[in-house]
């Protein structure tokens, strides 16, 4: 038996297996690119890691603070604009990029612009920033959860997923053939969409949930897969990787958060 | 050309001279190294109706809107201080309808800024935000958000957006001379594309160096010395967010404002300290160091990872071999001058 995890080790984990070597992955911030540091060093050495302000090749030191963060590695092989990040994603050369969610519905469109009226909204939330044009054409895109909702309709359509379900997405003539969301990961499991409906389905259930649980947050029937499994457990090389590089994360945001204010003031006390 | 006038100033003669009301103002930075210094001086000077211009907004977009200096702010990202139970500045404008957001993606925003630069009227982005609401969903740009025309060779359709040309760029880079050239490296982002777009270009920097540095390594300019209006040495210019080779972000002041930015009152009394009641940059860092002890700062100080440097030499800087004859045609000086006479080439 390996050693004792946190919930927020196993998500980094579940979504750095997504990332296979010599393939060339956009990365987004927070738990994105503590898996593109942790698939690059055990599972995917020749991973080319990419953000879209143009750092691209690069090897995470540190966890990033943001997309445009070059003070967290040390130098980088490609320094390009955030226009050319974009062409190089349409013309089809990235193989997989990740995305933070707020609403999802059934067929994996994605809000993260507003809840309510977007034009005098109850909460705003970031926007699309690269998320809308990247998961148009990057070959699949990963969506994590942490946060977020199921919805039966999104108050906002910011990301494109497979818009109507079935061929909806393929036969509007937008989009790369085979392009879309190719999982979904929340802190209860892992998600994937069947290949003929495209409706999403739960795949992978984490440790201490219930299938119940899951159903209590999806407004509609969830499917289930035959093959349901549990996410795998954690192995000591994974957890102390994920714990010396990004111990904030493994501590998850509450956490981490209310431990880094304390401490900031205990130095403002001290100082 | 500019004018040949001296373009080194503060940071209040610049905004004061180049930024005013009603402006199409753009933030030329991207999530790394804002412009903090000179945000600041806009929002000291009060300038009011501006339309604001932002890649990705951060804690600068906040405190432009939270100072009441926006009416409309194109972008394609905003911050949000404290999760789902806080806010943002930009949050409480939409809802008290003293702001309006025009949505784009990344690409779309950045597309308008590469069109405006390069003097076209629009530019071809990617298709697939036809199927969203950012295409859908407008607000002060109205049909002029995004156009579709259909490709003249391939008969697709094809989604547009039009150029934007903003008044004035307000953009902090590592390094620059006396003139403007403007030198910038790390996160390239959209940084050139938005001040080159403007039409007046407000630059400042860590440090103005002298032009020999640029001239050996004019690779790193991203904004050329012609098209700068005003050079502002600002060090910290940036803090709290950070620029490479100078210092990291400032956890703790980036900390102090995000705690403070999740209501109205709280990012007010933040500003009161911190805008407001620092005249400059230099009373900034004053009262920083006057609070906090100068620990923090020294802590956020890069070390050293130079570039190798790239050689910009070549076999040699003149006609001339080291015996004096003109390299192609072998003579001197004295051999041509007479050749000329002789072949009767010159004029008396």
């Amino acid at each position: 038996m390996s050693k004792p995890y946190t919930l927020q080790e196993l998500l980094v984990i579940a979504v750095a297996k997504e990332i296979h070597d010599y393939e060339n992955v956009i990365l987004g911030v927070g738990l994105p690119t503590t898996a593109g540091a942790l698939a690059k060093a055990l599972y995917a050495p020749h991973a080319t890691l990419m953000m879209e302000s143009g750092i691209i090749d690069f090897k995470p030191l540190l966890p990033l603070n943001h997309i445009a963060d070059a003070h967290s590695c040390r130098g980088f092989s490609y320094a390009t604009d955030l226009f050319s990040a974009f062409t190089m994603t349409y013309r089809g050369f990235v193989d997989v990029c990740f995305l933070g969610v707020g609403q999802i519905d059934k067929y994996g469109n994605v809000n993260t612009t507003a809840i309510g009226d977007y034009y005098k909204p109850t909460m705003r939330l970031p926007g699309s920033g690269g998320a809308a044009d990247f998961i148009s054409y990057a070959k699949r895109t990963v969506l994590t959860m942490l946060g977020g909702n199921f919805v039966g309709k999104l108050d906002y359509m910011t990301s494109p997923g497979y818009l109507e379900g079935g061929d909806s997405r393929e036969k509007s003539g937008l989009f790369p053939k085979g392009s879309g969301p190719s999982m979904l990961l929340t802190t209860k499991g892992v998600f994937r969409f069947d290949a003929e409906t495209k409706e999403i389905y739960l795949s992978q259930i984490h440790p201490r949930v219930s299938i119940e649980d899951i159903k209590k947050e999806v407004p509609w029937d969830l499917k289930i897969a035959h093959d349901l499994s549990e996410t795998p457990r954690p192995t000591d090389e994974e957890i102390e990787f994920i714990r010396n590089f990004a111990p904030a994360q493994s501590a998850g945001r509450e956490l981490a958060l209310e431990l880094t204010v304390a401490n900031m003031m205990r130095k403002a006390k001290v100082i | 050309m500019k004018e040949p006038a001296d373009k080194i100033m503060t940071a209040q003669d610049a905004i004061s001279r180049f930024v005013r009301d009603g402006d199409h103002l753009v933030i030329g930075n991207y999530t790394v190294g804002s412009c903090a210094e000179l945000v600041y001086e806009v929002i000291r000077q009060d300038k009011k109706g501006l339309t604001l211009y932002s890649q990705s907004g951060i804690f600068d977009v906040e405190v432009l809107v939270g100072a009441g200096c926006v009416g409309k702010l194109v972008t394609t990202y905003v911050l949000r201080a404290g999760g789902k139970k806080g806010g943002s500045a930009v949050e409480r404008a939409l809802i008290a309808g003293t702001v309006q957001i025009e949505d784009y993606t990344n690409f779309d925003y950045n597309a308008r800024m590469v069109a405006g630069m390069h003097g076209f009227s629009f530019m071809q982005v990617l298709e697939g935000v036809m199927a969203t609401d950012l295409f859908r969903k407008r607000s002060f740009m109205g049909e002029d958000k995004f156009r579709v025309i259909k490709c003249p060779y391939t008969g697709k359709n094809i989604l547009t957006v039009p150029a934007a040309n903003p008044d004035v760029c307000i953009v902090h880079v590592q390094r620059s001379d006396k003139d403007g050239n403007a030198q910038y490296w790390g996160a390239m982002g959209s940084v050139a594309a938005a001040a080159l777009a403007s039409k007046r270009i407000i630059v400042s920097c860590e440090e103005i160096v002298e032009h020999d540095i640029i001239q050996s390594s004019p690779h790193l300019t991203i904004i050329p010395a012609y098209r700068v209006d005003a050079v502002v040495e600002i060090p910290w210019g940036a803090h709290p967010t950070e620029v490479l080779g100078y210092y990291n972000i400032d956890p703790f002041m980036y900390g102090l404002f995000m705690m403070s930015d999740a209501t109205a009152d709280g990012l007010k009394s933040w500003m009161d300290e911190w805008i407001y009641g620092c005249v400059n940059r230099a009373a900034y860092l004053d009262r920083y160091i006057g609070r906090f002890g100068s620990e923090i700062l020294d802590g956020i100080k890069a070390k050293a990872y130079y570039s190798a440097p790239a050689n910009y030499g070549s076999a040699f800087t003149t006609r001339w071999d080291r015996d004096g004859r003109e390299r192609f045609m072998g003579l001197t000086m004295e051999e041509l001058e007479k050749t000329f006479q002789e072949r009767g080439k010159l004029y008396e």
